[in-house]
């Protein structure tokens, strides 16, 4: 199935459009998508350690504003929110 | 009392006016203003400018969040709140957040602002990308995030 990953901060570098999308495995976990995402870089920017380093610390949040941890299971088409380290004010 | 928006700053502005226009009541004998602001140096570049991101949806709830948890954690009496942050780019001088908050006494005011933007720092997802003087700019390293 496909899901959409809306990008944010930081990891709105990884593409022109704010928005990716992915094909998972039926009920993947956010581990796995952020495995799913790690090779999805490699392959449009090949060894780039300062965008995987932004995934790997980064959190993601589901359609209802909550971040979600890294058991939560995808099971249907949805949206997720890639959520890079924060720093406003 | 309170009052919180992601302010897109190429379209809207953060005013002092709108939030002392808030703030006012006359249960509250007190009343603080924090300014965040747009400086021109950071880690020894010369900065011209700040682009603010922001989720909305999870700063708008952050920032209710964190309003509530004042309110409770330091038993705040009559306690009146108006949080706004830009988004977009804000120039050299620009604002980038107001805090006004008012209170029965004065002692209140100084903990609820202090503990207002702590917490926005700590877990509100809003991102900086800052733009220097040679044109380049630079995503800042930030906090990470964890589930609860």
């Amino acid at each position: 199935m496909k899901i959409k990953i809306e990008l944010f901060g930081a990891a709105r570098d990884f593409a022109n459009d704010n928005i990716l999308e992915l094909k998972i495995e039926n009920q993947t976990n956010i581990k796995g998508i952020r495995e799913n995402l790690l090779q999805w870089l490699q392959k449009k920017h090949p060894n780039n350690s300062t965008y995987s380093n932004i995934v790997k610390n980064s959190a993601f949040c589901d359609e209802n504003n909550e971040i979600v941890h890294d058991d939560y299971l995808v099971s249907k088409e949805q949206k997720l929110c890639i959520i890079p380290p924060i720093g406003g004010g | 009392m309170f009052h919180c928006d992601v302010v897109d700053v190429a379209k809207n502005k953060i005013t002092l006016e709108k939030a002392q226009a808030f703030i006012e009541s006359h249960k509250c004998g007190a009343s603080l203003f924090f300014i965040g602001t747009v400086r021109d140096n950071n880690n020894d570049k010369t900065v011209t400018g700040i682009t603010y991101d922001s989720h909305d949806g999870m700063v708008k709830k952050s920032f209710e969040e964190i309003f509530d948890e004042a309110n409770k954690t330091l038993q705040l009496q009559h306690p009146v709140a108006f949080v706004e942050h830009a988004k977009g780019y804000v120039p050299l001088g620009g604002i980038s957040v107001v805090i006004a908050v008012a209170c029965k006494h004065r002692a209140q005011v100084y903990e609820f602002s202090r503990y207002i933007i702590e917490e926005i720092k700590k877990r509100t997802p809003i991102w900086k990308k800052e733009h220097y003087i040679n044109e380049e700019t630079s995503w800042l390293d930030g906090k990470k995030i964890e589930a609860k």
